[in-house]
């Protein structure tokens, strides 16, 4: 992927640009928001990772004018504060996801993925298809290779959401906020709870399990393992 | 307290004002009083000489001209007391009598200065030294007789004068009596203002200084100064807490997350010399762990410390919060199964409030995992929420081991561990948050027995 990347911090720049790098990503890097407004319009990036504080140009205001310009990347912004206020302005300012430092890289890796794979959902895409599961979005339900599956609403939401990002990483974080509306991290492991009733509705029966749990990351949903 | 400040103050300028108001109202009544007494003398003068008028016409007509020569003479000398003076012209113009000057001759009133006619008794040399005779007013009226001579009466306003220019002396000194003492009793009284607020500002700047535990003082002058003592004294009450509080969480935070973080430091120090590269590996994810961990009671820290700023209010809307409940007790269902407990609930629908509804998934989940960290196996836990006319009633109650009742409003605080607790992991600011965001929206939260066990409820209004 070609990613744009707005850091003043040299060291913050270099850890994030340099594991983005090894994951296999072309980086180019900011250090103020101006340039980053420039490089934005004009460099075909698929997606752009925004910190809030920067010289010059304050992300938020960067990511406005490159909203108001027509520019629709995908944006992934980094703060150091953590309030409900500024996530929601964040959003509101034109950014599509929010990250709070410190965070860890596969947290980082797992939502650019995320974000970058958005793609516009077809009005008529009334159903999900991974391998032989099929999840039909109108009338609610579950199949694996014709066998319908008893789901709870919840792990519905979240097997809709594992489906959707077919094939990567999710991290937990992700799931507590897309699958629950979680915006806080519960000491409790819910999500795994979830996971693991899941995965004995989806798999039972079959050889082949399709939720993998990856280790220090997240999971991921894959056709067949 | 030094007289350009007391001149300067608005009390001084207040006193001014009020005395500019009283001395223009003093001086109108004043020249009210003294137009009603030139108006009134004006009259009796103009009666009195048509009562003479009178008089000697009738005489006139009885006596003939002769007799009314003699009249008159007789009466310049006998009146002159009550200073009426006379002309009497034959109709040729010839002067009969009297002592008025021939310019009063005519028929109707007029008024004229002369020279004070000297008295009786009274020899020229009795004029003023300056040699002016003192000059004053006579009112004439003048009539002609039946045979064609002239009679003029005159009679001067000489007391009335002496009033009025004894009125206006009045006016005055009164005029300047009133600003001096309004001079003088203004400052006075914006002297005494002033000490007031002195001793107020002298009692803050106190306080400012590092003594917040003192308050102002009552300080008399009515029931505003009593208002504004009692508003900077509840300011300061809030003050004396937020110090407080910030003085106890500094003391926490010393206390709670050294640990940890003296934990990290000798999971990394420790690493020995040559130590192999899965030595490297289980020591590098250990301190991983800590340090997440010492993240993770920051975050909530300054998540609470932001709640408590107050901020999210501003986003406040309505929430479904028969929804949230759902959503959070569906979350813990199957944790809570795994950890071998059970939790049941009983949600009333379309229940609504006005809030953030992040903060109350929050704060939901918080009682849900306070309740699954402090109870033992087989435990119950169930949520309710229900309305009344205007409130809502929200419930969290287990059958654990509950909270003593001295204990209930400090498990509140932040890091407060119940000695209990001390070993189960966890820093201790579930409930602090759950507080923060109880207060933000202005609910009201109660811990009680619920025999056995702890049972929070929560009132809030409806949206």
């Amino acid at each position: 992927m070609k990613i744009l990347l707005l850091e003043d911090d040299e060291q913050t720049a270099d850890y994030i640009a340099g594991g983005l790098r090894e994951l296999g990503h072309t980086m180019d890097v900011c250090t103020n928001g101006r340039d980053g407004v420039f490089l934005g319009m004009d460099g075909d990036y698929e997606v752009m990772v925004v910190d809030r504080m920067m010289p010059q140009l304050d992300g938020l205001s960067a990511v406005k004018a490159l909203r108001a310009a027509g520019v629709e990347t995908p944006v992934l912004f980094l703060t150091a504060i953590g309030g409900v206020e500024d996530r929601v302005e964040g959003l509101e300012a034109g950014g599509d996801d929010y990250l709070v430092k410190p965070f860890a890289f596969t947290e980082l890796a797992a939502r650019l993925n995320a974000l970058s794979r958005r793609r516009p959902i077809a009005a008529s895409q009334n159903s999900l298809e991974v391998g032989d599961l099929q999840l039909d979005l109108i009338k609610r339900t579950v199949t694996r290779a014709g066998r319908r599956l008893d789901l709870q609403p919840q792990e519905f939401k979240l097997l809709e959401y594992l489906m959707r990002n077919e094939g990567q990483i999710v991290t937990r974080t992700m799931l507590l906020e897309n699958v629950w509306s979680f915006h806080f991290d519960p000491r409790t492991n819910i999500v795994e709870s979830h996971i693991s009733r899941l995965r004995a509705k989806l798999d039972r029966g079959f050889a082949a399990p399709m939720i993998e749990t990856v280790r220090g990351a997240g999971y991921r949903l894959d056709a067949a393992v | 307290m030094p007289p350009s400040k007391v001149l300067r103050s608005g009390a001084f300028r207040l006193a001014l004002v009020f005395a500019a108001v009283f001395a223009v109202g003093a001086f109108a009544l004043i020249a009210a009083f003294n137009g009603a007494v030139s108006s009134y003398a004006d009259r009796t003068t103009q009666e009195a000489l048509q009562a003479e008028t009178a008089l000697l016409k009738q005489q006139g007509a009885a006596l003939g001209q002769a007799g009314l020569v003699t009249l008159i003479k007789r009466r310049e000398q006998t009146a002159r007391a009550e200073h009426y003076r006379y002309l009497l012209l034959a109709s040729g113009g010839r002067r009969l009598a009297g002592s008025l000057p021939l310019g009063v001759a005519r028929i109707g009133s007029t008024n004229i200065s002369l020279p004070d006619a000297p008295e009786a008794d009274e020899a020229p040399e009795d004029d003023d030294r300056d040699g002016a005779a003192e000059v004053s007013t006579v009112r004439t009226l003048g009539f002609r007789l039946a045979d064609g001579s002239l009679v003029v009466v005159g009679r001067d306003a000489f007391a009335m004068e002496d009033l009025t220019r004894w009125v206006n002396r009045l006016t005055l000194w009164a005029g300047v009596g009133i600003v001096l003492s309004a001079l003088i009793g203004g400052y006075l009284i914006a002297a005494a203002f002033l000490r007031r607020l002195e001793r107020l500002n002298a009692a803050a700047d106190r306080i400012m200084s590092g003594r917040l535990e003192e308050r102002l003082p009552t300080i008399g002058g009515g029931e505003e100064f009593r208002r504004l003592s009692a508003s900077l004294n509840a300011m300061l009450d809030r003050i004396e807490a937020l110090m407080g509080n910030l003085r106890q969480v500094s003391t926490d935070i010393a206390h709670d997350l050294r640990t940890p973080l003296t934990r990290l430091r000798s999971t990394l120090e420790g690493i020995p010399a040559g130590a192999s590269a899965a030595e490297h590996r289980l020591a590098h994810d250990q301190a991983l762990e800590q340090l997440d961990q010492v993240l993770a009671t920051f975050n909530a820290l300054l998540r609470i410390g932001l709640i408590e700023g107050g901020g999210a209010k501003a986003r406040f809307s309505s929430v479904d919060l028969s929804e949230v409940m759902e959503r959070v007790w569906q979350a813990y269902q199957p944790a809570a199964e795994d950890a071998r407990k059970e939790l049941t609930a009983k949600i009333e629908p379309d229940v609504r409030v006005t809030g953030d509804a992040e903060l109350i998934a929050q704060l939901f989940a918080n009682l849900i995992e306070n309740a699954l960290a402090h109870t033992g196996p087989k435990a119950r836990i169930r949520l309710s929420l229900g309305k009344t006319a205007d409130r809502v009633e929200a419930c969290v109650a287990d059958d654990g081991p509950g909270i003593a009742p001295e204990e209930r409003d400090k498990v509140l605080r932040r890091f407060y561990r119940l000695d209990a607790s001390r070993s189960t992991p966890g820093a201790g600011l579930g409930l602090a948050l759950v507080s923060a965001v109880i207060d933000l929206h202005g609910w009201r939260l109660t811990l009680s027995d619920n025999t056995p066990g702890l049972r929070v409820s929560i009132v809030a209004p409806q949206a």
